[in-house]
């Protein structure tokens, strides 16, 4: 039953990834073509790694782990708020509304962050009015804006998946642990929290993840120093027309993905093995004489 | 019954046809158009395209005419009533540089379904030389004696055998006066203010050539040089003077970042840097057409092999040559369109700001063309390492 | 009694102790939540607001009125992009939604090693950026297309389609995985133990039970269509331009006000297929609770 969805999958989703891998190893012709198979070699990856864009990756790490951070400590509270504060009648309802900006075209919502933020936008306005800034402010083609703007997309992808982790938590838990003694603070540190840790995890991948080959959010709000590693494979793609070492950075996108996702887990798990070890209670049986 | 052909076969020799004046021609061809159509119906034919002629061509016209051009580059209401006066209609796709297109029409090789494309003149030569282009058959554009013969038989094509110029203009930039104290004009004055007064506020063309040009220019070296003494300094500069204090590469700024406010010193177009100025309001932002020189660019009407909708893409040509649509044309995209009595025209019609748009022959003489020469591609290894370094 | 009474007593201040530090707590939540939902809404009301601007540019504001709204219907070519992508969405929204319910409810019911190695298939499909997705398609296309003479693929809306349909296959069997997985599978059973056969058990039974999750991925598989800019950007074709390409284009030239606009009647358009798809369900006997976890495949 699965197969024809299987095989969807395989043709246009695998197949492809598999080319770029290919077509990373080939060459580029001429000023006019684009790629051609052959002449096999790691000289486009020579020209991905290049110094000149390092900045660029590390640009894209910063912004992507910030981002994925901030997503995290912002949704916290309110997927927590939502799924176990919020009246019961109302949590369709307001779940739903989160929704309703993510059903919107992401280029425009993104363009509308543009319109906020620039020199003469509401923000500025706003703000040389309040006092807080003499100047007109200057967000927009900064990394900060960047910043702003991949928090404000990816958001909606973290607070689902929290919501989930929190909904499903069993509310006798909470209670349990406020019958013997615990805080509020403490409850939710050694009890939700870490109850809701599956669903966090999943909030991270699914925002780092695509937040790390973001393109649109640093071509709207970027300027020169808001570059992303998605821009450049895209203008290898575009008005670079050389697809070899488009393909080489894309690859080279993937294994910075990987290996970020690879590192966080593995000390994830070093670092949920401590606090067990920490917290293990020991069970001594007395036996009785 | 007679065929649909034969009732709206407009047969005049082209010597008549030229004789005839436009508006009279015009409201002939629309004669025949409405006539031809009520004539169809009358006889119950259901024919899906209007058939009508154009200049001198005695086909019918095919129902749609696909364009790949540059963005915003055409008035919206001269599409429209291109599609109303003689059928086809006009889809446009749009690319952001010389380089995308050619790919794209090569990757397509020759069914790439494009009728038209609207090639800077420079690239001409090597389209021709990987058979990409028609050549045009002059005949069929009664209105290409409009353009001014001043702008025909340019080095990249002589005797317009494959192009018809569509709009030409130059590089310069604006600022605004209100931020930036200095009186600004050459292109050592932008250099100067970018790396001083206006730093972090400086936008850049996201070009190689116009991005070098601003090194070579302020320097007195010809853009096209090939010299790499003088393209190593040129990068040396880019890379290491200029990156840190550019705050976007965009090749638009006007429109949108001069009116945002995002900028105090943009590098420009002059039709773009014009629309700019023109929506910030205020007298505050100034243009400079700088010295000692700068660039001439032309675009240019092109058909490309492989084209389905030739009858239809001549038509327009013929119909964009008109000076009146020609005039509706430059009030949209803010360059000069080559044909004769433009300026003249413009000046009657109160467009603004027609000191961006028409140049004196003493500023003409400054400008020179771009070339696809071997320092293309060191070219645009210095923009991309620039581009590089301004994100660091 | 008086145990009563005592008791009653023993325990009330605790419970208005508790409901006390709660509203504390509560406040403070309540107003962060407010803050959210501005922020998220922010961009939102910025574009409806400028959809009415009568300015050359979307960036300068210069007084209220429909010039925009008059502009879209003046471009036929901001209408065709539209067009493509309504287009678009529907052929893909069906392609996504038979592949992916089949695929959900095989995940669902046939357990087995299978179920780990796809799902793990359809987490990558979702998680990959975009940007790699465009660039491994487009080389593709053009193989399967020019190379190998598979004509369709030099079709601008087949292209199209293919690829808003992988993202939203996964989406739509994902949810309609979750959604049979809460449901018992009970129900088919005494199906089957009422001498029904295979098929008229799925149709009868099986289908009936998922449709909600069906109607919900249909629908945000329609939605996700729309959206989707890069990998469309990359692969669309000449006349095949869909809108979110369009408006990609327009940003590198010069933004105007009938952007705004247009995405304004696609937002209204959006809510009101969003609330029909709500009213069906809840006429289905769902909850709003339900509903938003079906929608969000929970």
């Amino acid at each position: 039953m699965a197969w024809p969805a299987g095989l969807f999958f395989i043709a246009f989703f695998l197949i492809p990834v598999a080319v770029i891998v290919v077509i990373s190893f080939g060459y580029k012709p001429d000023i006019f073509s684009t790629y051609a198979l052959g002449n096999w070699s790691f000289d486009n990856y020579r020209t991905a790694f290049d110094p000149v864009y390092a900045p660029t990756l590390t640009n894209t790490l910063r912004v992507a782990l910030i981002g994925t951070f901030i997503c995290l400590i912002i949704a916290l509270p309110f997927s927590y708020w939502l799924a176990v504060r919020v009246n019961p009648r109302w949590r369709g309802l307001l779940l739903g509304l989160v929704l309703v900006p993510f059903w919107t075209n992401f280029l425009v919502r993104t363009i509308g962050w543009q319109l906020i933020i620039s020199p003469n936008g509401f923000a500025s306005d706003f703000m040389q009015n309040v006092g807080l800034i003499d100047q007109p402010l200057e967000l927009l083609y900064t990394r900060g804006a960047v910043q702003l703007g991949v928090v404000y997309n990816y958001l909606p992808l973290m607070i689902l998946p929290l919501f989930v982790a929190f909904d499903r938590l069993d509310p006798a838990m909470r209670e349990a642990s406020k019958d013997l003694g615990a805080n509020r603070f403490k409850t939710f540190t050694q009890v939700s929290l870490p109850l809701a840790m599956p669903g966090i995890v999943a909030g991270m991948l699914l925002v780092f993840i695509p937040l790390m080959g973001d393109y649109i959010t640093a071509e709207v709000l970027g300027g020169a120093k808001g570059n992303m590693l998605g821009q450049l494979v895209a203008v290898w793609f575009g008005s670079g027309q050389n697809w070899p070492v488009g393909s080489a950075t894309a690859v080279l996108l993937m294994a910075l993905i990987l290996l970020t996702v690879g590192v966080f887990g593995a000390l994830g798990l070093i670092l949920r093995s401590i606090l067990r070890a920490r917290r293990r209670v020991e069970i001594v049986v007395k036996e009785s004489a | 019954m007679t065929t649909p052909e034969e009732s709206v076969r407009l047969l005049a020799p082209s010597s008549v046809v030229e004789q005839v004046s436009r508006r009279a021609f015009l409201a002939g061809a629309g004669a025949t158009v409405v006539g031809s159509s009520v004539f169809l119906t009358a006889c119950g034919s259901d024919e899906t395209s209007t058939g009508s002629t154009s200049g001198g061509a005695d086909e019918p016209l095919e129902d749609q005419v696909f364009m790949y051009t540059w963005g915003e580059y055409d008035s919206p209401k001269v599409l429209k009533s291109f599609t109303k006066e003689y059928g086809p209609t006009l889809q446009l796709d749009s690319y952001n540089s010389n380089e995308q297109m050619i790919s794209k029409l090569i990757a397509a090789k020759g069914t790439g379904g494009f009728d038209l494309v609207v090639p800077t003149g420079p690239f001409i030569p090597q389209m021709v030389d990987n058979d990409l282009l028609e050549e045009l058959d002059l005949t069929r554009l009664p209105n290409f004696e409009n353009v001014d013969e001043a702008y025909l038989n340019q080095p990249w094509d002589e005797g317009n055998k494959y192009s018809v110029p569509k709009a030409w203009g130059t590089t310069g930039y604006a600022y605004d006066s209100s931020k930036i104290s200095k009186e600004m004009s050459t292109w050592q004055d932008f250099l100067d203010v970018a790396t001083g007064e206006a730093s972090g506020q400086v936008s850049i063309l996201d070009s190689p050539d116009n991005l070098c040009g601003l090194y070579f220019w302020a320097n007195d070296i010809n853009w096209m040089t090939t010299d790499p003494a003088q393209l190593d300094a040129c990068e040396d500069y880019m890379v290491n003077q200029m990156a840190p204090h550019v705050k976007r590469f965009d090749s638009y700024p006007g429109g949108g970042g001069i009116a945002e406010g995002s900028y105090w010193l943009s590098h420009a177009w002059n039709g773009d840097a014009r629309q700019g100025i023109i929506d910030s309001g205020g007298n505050d932002w100034k243009w400079v057409f700088p010295g000692p020189r700068t660039e001439i660019w032309m675009d240019n009407w092109c058909i490309p092999v492989g084209v389905k909708n030739p009858n239809a893409a001549y038509a327009w040509i013929n119909y964009v040559l008109d000076p009146k649509v020609s005039l509706a044309e430059l009030s949209y995209i803010g360059y000069h369109t080559a044909v004769k009595g433009i300026e003249p025209a413009a000046n009657e019609a109160g467009l603004e700001r027609l000191d961006i748009v028409f140049f004196t022959p003493e500023q003409v003489e400054t400008m020179e063309s771009g070339e696809l020469n071997d320092a293309q591609q060191r070219r645009v290894e210095i923009s991309n390492k620039t581009k590089a370094a301004a994100g660091a | 009694m008086t145990t009563m009474e005592s008791t009653r007593a023993a325990t009330k201040s605790p419970i208005v102790e508790k409901r006390k530090r709660r509203d504390w707590t509560n406040g403070l939540l309540n107003v962060w939540g407010v803050l959210m939902y501005l922020f998220l809404f922010a961009p939102i009301f910025v574009i409806i607001a400028f959809s009415f601007n009568t300015g050359r540019l979307l960036t300068s504001w210069n007084g209220f009125g429909f010039e925009g709204y008059e502009a879209f219907f003046n471009n036929p070519n901001a209408q065709r992009a539209v067009w493509v992508s309504v287009q678009a969405g529907f052929m893909a929204a069906l392609i996504a939604t038979v592949l992916g319910t089949m695929a959900g409810i095989a995940l669902a019911r046939r357990p087995g090693k299978w179920v780990g190695i796809f799902l793990a298939l359809v987490a990558v499909v979702l998680v990959t950026p975009e940007i790699v997705d465009a660039v491994g398609l487009l080389p593709w296309y053009v193989r399967l297309g020019e190379d190998w003479n598979l004509v369709a693929f030099g079709n601008g809306l087949v292209r199209l389609v293919i690829s808003h349909a992988i993202f939203a296959t996964a989406v739509v069997a994902l949810i309609v995985r979750a959604r049979l997985a809460g449901l018992d599978e009970a129900l088919e059973e005494s199906a089957a133990d009422l001498y029904a056969p295979p098929f008229r058990r799925f149709t009868q039974i099986t289908l009936p039970l998922v449709m909600p999750a069906v109607l919900a991925g249909a629908l945000l598989s329609f939605t996700l269509s729309l959206d989707n800019t890069i990998i469309s950007s990359f692969v669309s074709t000449p006349g095949y331009t869909p809108w979110p390409v369009y408006v990609f284009s327009s940003l590198r030239s010069a933004l105007r006000p009938e952007i705004a606009s247009v995405s304004t009647l696609m937002f209204a358009l959006t809510l009101v297929a969003i609330g029909l798809v709500a009213l069906v369900l809840r006429r289905g006997g769902d909850s709003s609770g339900d509903i938003a976890k079906t929608m969000t495949g929970t």
